[in-house]
């Protein structure tokens, strides 16, 4: 674009060229109807100037055999129903709840910092934590489970036990007082925990206090990251297709308790500053009844694994310090590592999910980089285009600054993931959940608007979902945002001084 | 419409108005008919296709040999634990003697080695690699497929999940696709296998293309319990190293080379009873040391649920003659009850299938079986071998007991294979496959299959330690 010294040509062309680029976009993606509507026009006048007896007689002159027109009706009907029926069972989402954490297991900064001086002798992986801490995006009301809270913390089987039953107890009954759903009505359970696995599983604990049916399908997936939401995701889908008018709930969480490092390796401590309590319980069904009544339809999931690659795999990694504490360590690389992972995931999504306009112009810019010219840059698809909320893993600040540059989102499209970041923490797979309850609270999520949820995972993993809105959300919304959304958004700064 | 758009125009005379009303009729139910045949015709296509649960093959890890646990062995890593006081060395010589076990098992290093107290991460790793590594690539050489093929990968091991996941690390190691789909599943004891593959085949229902997956089933064995808690000391001594490797498709072109075809799963969870649930559980005991609580009240829920299960399964299975018999006989039993008549008269498995792989959770499990249901001992030995040879090895037991028949050149073309596999919740699973063609790799087995069946039930443990049973006795 050529350069200008006065403003006022530069917004007139920056002006042009937005409605050149509108008028585009609309051409294209509404090509059929530009094509069809005048051929319809024409030869709906066409009919009213001919007159009823000259149609008939024109359809008499077709001779038409009894039989030839049955066949061609049988045609039709067969092949209308064969469509209909080899569809996939549409798989609606029918309510959700998080959790939401209780005020007495709030952890300030100052409360952070404290505990961390005290059960931490090392002066370094203190200071270290505390600069971490003013750059970490998160708010003074995220919460940490009640055994981390002792001095020094308590991580025993059955403190874990304690958190697991709290976070997802509370959730489920949240879950089943919105929707109304009894126990002995679910048919599915999926529970996802990355680094608590007890035996009997999670799974079986849920069963057990709820008194759930014996021939329930239940599945515990342990060890997937914070990308595990989505796979559950997955397989209650997988299942919901094989299992028609069945309810399947998945619970999605990450247990703190276990996972407190200890040691003084820095780039363990780093999970310690960023990972909170949370959990998220979701009501899945095939079940048409529900259709009036679910809040979003699941369009699509999409799962990348870049294990194959040994930088990607090694980028969050469970091991032993040289002390023998076992704790996560996440590499430098992990933002590199993750732009790569959203690149190969938007290369599979981005045909299935994109307007006709963007992938036309993907595809012509492809063909002009690989005939005319290797040097054009990649045209970059613009994902606003066929999304209207975006919910971004709240890994980091770094993870969501990185995803709104690599996508081109404003600074509203990403406030969902900035916010819950700043309120609850990063809580692993079920922070996208929260995400979501964030953009209802606010009112935005109409009927219609389709949501694409993005996870990443130790392994590494990029899986994304996409939903679409049935009904449109009205306010105010039960749920963890309920009593502090009037005060969100708020300005984060790039250091909070500690 | 048309109709009366013709005859307002044409004037038809009446008669010829009610032939062509009949002739319409007539035409329409014809097409309806045909429509809704055809229909069901297409559904019937669409159900066949892709849904079928083929095994193309199966491996049985088979550790080396300077693994084995011999009596010698047992008892050093056994009076190890200082903790323990007379009593206690009594009890678990006592489970040993009477475990069933031969001196073959084996165990995990670090054990063996006498690091049971301070295993390292590296070290779990380490056992899950030798393990797996070596299954995958036999199994990808014998079937000739490459990992890079694989579209679905599911790992099931109940007592380690790290993170990444072991899905990922096989991922790794074999540079498998980036869309390829993995589920790692923890947590669900010695029942997982099957549970592995009933989320093979859900998928393959659901997905409805043709695709290969690879279940890979073992155990982490390396978390020993080092406190004095007797319940929890049992997992120590009736757990052996091992693990296996299935490969799973539902692609019909691949039907040939399949060994079986998966016709029914049932899976069954008594997770809602109170006493079932935490008959088998994971704590720490009063000096904070974790280990697997095994109660008493195990049996007693490994007995309900499999009832539970082959009251769902017995359909499915048994043939209807058997089925109305077993009808008969609980009508009876119903009847009687008033007159306080017992009638406890076992159901025929046999009527409905040809072998049967039952989890080699210990004798007594094996022993009550054989009894309920009036089994030979031909049909008992293969689950009685492979717990005397390779031990109770959690989820991938039923593997090795399918191994020592098809060793035996047991299973034939269109034999029925049971398989029953119980775990913590308290879940019992089970699982029918049709053999479709002979099968004769003697696997894990191939070395030692021609010792067996062995005809002198030595037991070493009770040669060794047997005077333990002697109450007066004391501990040298």
């Amino acid at each position: 674009m050529p350069r200008s010294t006065t403003s006022l040509p530069e917004f007139s062309t920056s002006v042009k060229l937005k409605y050149v680029k509108l008028g585009y976009q609309y051409l294209v993606n509404n090509f059929l109807a530009f094509l069809l509507v005048p051929v319809m026009i024409s030869v709906a006048l066409e009919l009213i100037r001919l007159g009823p007896e000259e149609i008939l007689g024109l359809w008499n002159s077709l001779h038409l055999d009894l039989i030839q027109i049955m066949c061609s009706v049988f045609v039709i009907v067969f092949v209308a129903t064969v469509y209909f029926m080899s569809r996939p069972r549409p798989v609606y989402l029918v309510d959700y709840a998080c959790f939401k954490p209780p005020l007495t297991c709030r952890v300030p900064f100052s409360t952070f910092m404290e505990h961390s001086r005290i059960n931490n002798k090392d002066e370094k992986s203190v200071r270290f934590q505390m600069r971490i801490l003013e750059r970490s995006g998160l708010g003074e009301e995220t919460c940490l489970p009640p055994a981390i809270h002792y001095i020094p913390p308590t991580p025993t089987m059955e403190t874990s036990r304690a958190e697991a039953q709290l976070v997802i107890f509370s959730a489920i009954d949240e879950l089943l007082k919105k929707t109304g759903l009894k126990p002995k009505d679910i048919d599915i359970l999926v529970v996802n925990c990355s680094l608590f696995s007890p035996t009997p599983s999670l799974s079986a604990m849920i069963i057990n206090k709820y008194k759930l049916r014996s021939n329930v399908r239940s599945f515990n997936l342990s060890g997937m990251g914070c990308s595990a939401g989505l796979i559950s995701i997955d397989l209650a889908r997988d299942l919901l297709q094989v299992h028609p008018r069945s309810n399947a709930i998945v619970v999605s969480t990450e247990i703190i308790t276990p996972n407190y490092y200890q040691g003084k390796e820095r780039a363990m401590l780093l999970p310690n500053c960023l990972f909170r309590m949370g959990a998220a319980a979701i009501l899945l069904s095939n079940r048409r009844r529900e259709a009036r009544r679910a809040k979003y339809r699941l369009v699509r999931v999409v799962r990348t694994h870049k294990g194959a690659d040994d930088r990607a795999y090694r980028c969050v990694y469970e091991e032993e310090d040289s002390e023998g504490i076992s704790g996560i360590n996440l590499s430098k690389d992990l933002m590199a590592i993750a732009g790569e992972a959203l690149k190969s995931n938007i290369t599979t999504i981005g045909p299935l999910v994109l307007p006709m306009s963007e992938q036309l112009l993907f595809f012509l810019s492809l063909v002009g980089r690989k005939l005319i010219n290797p040097k054009w840059k990649p045209y970059i698809p613009d994902f606003k285009q066929a999304f209207e909320h975006f919910c971004i893993h709240a890994g980091g600040r770094a993870v969501i600054d990185e995803l709104q540059k690599n996508l081109d989102l404003s600074p509203q499209h990403v406030e969902a993931s900035r916010m819950t970041l700043h309120r609850f923490g990063n809580t692993s797979s079920s922070s996208l959940w929260y995400e979501l309850n964030y953009i209802e609270s606010k009112g935005r999520m109409r009927r219609g608007d389709r949501v694409w949820q993005i996870g990443f995972g130790s392994g590494f993993k990029c899986n994304s979902a996409v939903w679409k809105c049935l009904r449109t959300v009205k306010t105010p919304v039960e749920g963890p945002w309920s009593d502090c959304i009037d005060r969100y958004p708020v300005d984060i700064p790039e250091v909070v001084k500690l | 419409m048309l109709l009366h758009a013709c005859t307002q125009s044409y004037k038809v005379p009446d008669s010829h108005l009610r032939i062509m009303d009949q002739l319409c009729l007539a035409y329409s139910t014809i097409i309806l008919l045909l429509s809704s045949l055809l229909y069901i015709l297409w559904r019937a296509f669409d159900y066949q296709r892709n849904r079928n649960c083929y095994l193309l093959d199966y491996v049985c890890y088979k550790p080396s040999d300077d693994r084995k646990l011999p009596t010698d062995l047992c008892s050093e890593i056994i009076l190890r634990n200082k903790r323990l006081s007379l009593p206690d060395y009594k009890f678990l010589l006592k489970v040993a003697v009477n475990s069933g076990f031969s001196e073959e098992t084996y165990g995990p290093r670090p054990i063996l080695e006498g690091r049971e107290e301070c295993v390292t991460l590296a070290e779990c790793f380490e056992e899950f690699d030798d393990c797996t590594f070596a299954t995958l690539d036999e199994l990808f050489c014998r079937t000739g497929v490459s990992p890079a093929a694989v579209d679905l990968l599911i790992v099931n091991i109940s007592l380690f999940a790290p993170c990444p996941s072991l899905t990922s690390r096989i991922i790794h190691r074999y540079k498998m696709r980036e869309d390829i789909k993995t589920f790692n599943l923890s947590g669900m004891g010695c029942s997982a296998s099957l549970i592995a593959v009933d989320l093979v085949k859900n998928v393959f229902m659901s997905g409805k293309k043709r695709m290969l997956a690879v279940v890979v089933s073992s155990e982490s064995m390396v978390h020993w319990y080092s406190g004095t808690d007797r319940s929890m000391m049992l997992s120590n001594c009736l757990f052996r190293s091992g693990g296996c490797s299935l490969m799973l498709t539902n692609d019909p072109s691949l039907k040939h080379r399949a060994k079986m075809k998966l016709k029914c799963l049932v899976r069954v969870h008594t997770g809602a009873d109170d006493s079932a649930y935490s008959c088998a559980i994971q704590k720490e005991d009063d000096d904070g040391r974790l280990g697997v609580h095994l109660s008493k009240g195990l049996s007693k829920a490994a007995v309900r649920a499999f009832s539970a299960n082959l009251r769902i399964l017995a359909p499915k299975v048994l043939p209807l003659r058997e089925l109305a018999i077993c009808a008969f006989r609980e009508l009876r039993q119903w009847g009687s009850r008033s007159t306080g008549k017992k009638a406890n008269a076992p159901v025929n498995l046999k009527s409905g299938i040809e072998h049967l792989c039952l989890h080699t959770g210990g004798t007594a499990v094996i022993h009550a079986v054989e009894k309920s249901f009036g089994l030979s001992k031909y049909d008992v030995e293969p689950a009685k071998m492979t717990l005397r040879r390779w031990g109770n090895t959690s989820a991938s037991s039923v593997w090795y007991v399918l191994s020592y028949m098809e060793a035996k050149k047991r299973l034939k073309k269109k034999d029925r294979v049971l398989m029953i596999n119980f775990g913590t919740g308290f879940k019992c699973n089970s699982c029918l496959w049709e053999v479709l063609r002979d099968m004769k790799d003697g696997g894990a087995w191939e070395h030692c299959i021609d010792y067996y069946p062995q005809q002198n039930l030595v037991n070493p443990f009770m040669e060794k330690f047997g005077w333990i049973n002697d109450d007066n006795v004391t501990i040298p």
